[in-house]
């Protein structure tokens, strides 16, 4: 991944230091940074991918000179090493700000690949296609990511992390694993075959699970950035919000317990050999009650580890509540015209909601009712259309499984995901008008706020800008930066009404 | 060689985008409709799908690099 200063922070906060005030409780910030695979069918000659994936960038070079860039929703767009479009949501302050913030990610590759396909298929013929996979492994078994990030009080520390989260983050992937056709039989995740190590600085060299480069893009002395590599790309809109939710949950826990010097009760569930684990849980089909054993000494499957944490996680909400529904600051605009589970968040306690859908997910694992879970979880509505299609073609052939596989995370021409969809047969978060806001508008209530209009107005104007999380800079006619340490903070500063008033607003 | 690619949409991308979003919040679907028929009516959807050659399909996607 292109780095740009990603070391600012700690030397800006040398010579000015930038108290948090959001240390005291519960709120976090949410982001998710998600490579898209790019490949092109029905072309008339080779066509290179890479080539293709320039192709879909080329708006985005002529407007900003580069690949890589940020929107006027705050969030940044760029290529990746690979060629790999990469989409990273503006910061969010509550799960489902984040969700709508990504699917506004799937939404740009949608309009982009629209955009280059008509433009390919001068030269390469009226059928060639560009597919944009929103999944995490190509044929040849190249793996890439999807990146969850969480701002955490920096007084956790990582071992706690390794020991108390990775449990949780290995075995959440029950109902957040999006699942993928291998020479191993169907699996419930894409990555964990890919995955070797639980905590590593490095993402491109070994396989982390969690990532540990400490880049918290905000005050070094009150928050890390937790970056979480373990997930899977998810379409299902409930997946996708439901780990950031549930993440957001036990991280509280381990917090609280930091910060007041107490047992989280997560300390004896870490496992003796995470990587093993990991893949275990993938094959749960092949084996649901799998003992996998802990440091403990103690053995335990998958699915009774995360009733383990379901319990101790609701107890805590129950002394809570009340803090932890005020971190997320539900924006109700958001969830005016929203579908049940949201208009739940918005009549409801958040937390409850979150907790109820946690709990349900379980029941149906321990159930073995995974038709249950086939309208939310990605893995499960893979596995109800695969079974169907044995049914009506017992001569199907892996090889149009696979291809149905892929296709279902098609963002660009997929026929699946959206069959499902229309046919009401996944649950959908988001209106259509809130994903198309989500286009235009970063949230409105963290530091993306400012970034957003930031780039707006640099457009408007034609000066030349660039951005990244921290910082804006107009660099010509003359350079002028202001620094936005403090991601939570909507708030103009100073320095950004100076920026802005150079860019006549 | 020209690959024979079914279109499973002629419309435009904005065109279909429009219908899949006009449904994007989750029906009241039929409750008489047994779900049977819906999983029916979603392998119908795809069938065009299927009418691709998967192998080509599947062997074009590879990537390089990443995370």
């Amino acid at each position: 991944m292109p780095q740009l200063r990603d070391s600012g922070t700690r030397t800006l906060h040398a010579t000015e230091p930038v108290p948090s005030a959001e240390m005291d409780g519960f709120c976090r910030i949410f982001g998710v940074e998600t490579e898209y695979g790019v490949a092109v069918t029905g072309a008339e000659k080779p066509v290179d991918a890479g080539q293709v994936a320039m192709t879909m960038f080329q708006p985005i070079v002529s407007r900003s000179r580069s690949t890589n860039t940020y929107l006027t929703n705050g969030s940044r767009l760029y290529l990746d090493v690979g060629s790999h479009p990469e989409y990273a949501t503006a910061e969010a302050r509550a799960p489902h700000e984040a969700l709508a913030q990504d699917l506004a990610g799937e939404r740009v590759m949608r309009g982009l690949a629209g955009k280059a396909q008509a433009k390919l298929r001068e030269t390469y013929g009226e059928h060639a296609t560009i597919h944009v996979f929103k999944n995490n492994v190509d044929s040849a078994g190249h793996a890439f990511g999807c990146h969850e990030n969480y701002l955490v009080r920096r007084f956790v520390p990582l071992e706690a992390v390794e020991h108390q989260l990775l449990p949780f983050l290995i075995t959440r992937q029950l109902y957040t694993g999006a699942g993928r056709i291998t020479p191993d039989g169907f699996q419930i995740t894409q990555r964990a075959d890919f995955l070797d190590e639980a905590v590593s600085s490095a993402t491109t060299r070994s396989r982390p699970m969690v990532n540990t480069r400490d880049e918290p893009h905000a005050d070094p002395d009150s928050f890390r950035r937790l970056h979480v590599i373990i997930g899977d790309s998810n379409r299902s809109q409930w997946a996708t919000w439901m780990k950031l939710a549930v993440t957001h949950l036990v991280l509280c826990v381990i917090e609280e317990a930091f910060r007041r010097g107490e047992p989280s009760g997560f300390e004896d569930w870490a496992f003796i050999d995470p990587a093993s684990a990991n893949r275990a849980v993938s094959r749960f089909l092949d084996a649901p009650d799998a003992a996998l054993p802990l440091v403990s000494g103690e053995t335990v499957s998958a699915l009774a580890l995360q009733r383990r944490y379901f319990h101790a996680v609701a107890l805590f909400v129950a002394d809570h509540r009340e803090a932890m529904d005020a971190a997320f600051a539900v924006n109700t605009s958001m969830v005016k015209h929203a579908t049940d589970i949201a208009a739940d968040v918005a009549a409801d306690s958040p937390t409850t909601v979150i907790l109820g859908e946690w709990d349900r997910a379980l029941q149906a694992l321990e159930a073995h009712d995974y038709e249950t879970l086939a309208d939310r979880v990605d893995w499960a509505a893979k596995r109800r259309v695969f079974e169907a299609l044995r049914r009506r073609r017992p001569d199907v052939t892996s090889m149009q499984l696979e291809q149905l596989e892929l296709d279902y995370h098609d963002v660009a021409n997929g026929r699946l995901y959206d069959s499902l969809v229309s046919r009401g047969q996944l649950h959908q978060l988001m209106t259509r008008d809130e994903v198309e806001r989500a286009v235009r508008e970063a949230p409105q209530d963290t530091r993306a706020a400012l970034r957003g209009r930031f780039v707006e107005a640099a457009l408007a104007s034609g000066v030349q800008f660039s951005a990244h999380w921290t910082h804006l800079t107009v660099t010509a006619p003359e350079r002028r930066e202001a620094i936005l340490l403090d991601p939570f903070s909507a708030e103009a500063t100073a320095e950004f009404e100076h920026l802005m008033a150079l860019l006549g607003r | 060689m020209p690959q024979q690619f079914e279109q499973p949409q002629s419309q435009t991308q904005e065109t279909r985008e429009d219908d899949v979003l006009a449904q994007s919040a989750p029906q009241s679907t039929d409750q008489t409709q047994d779900q049977s028929d819906v999983l029916d009516d979603i392998l119908n959807d795809i069938e065009s799908t299927l009418e691709t050659n998967a192998e080509e399909y599947v062997n074009s996607f590879v990537q390089k690099g990443g995370e």
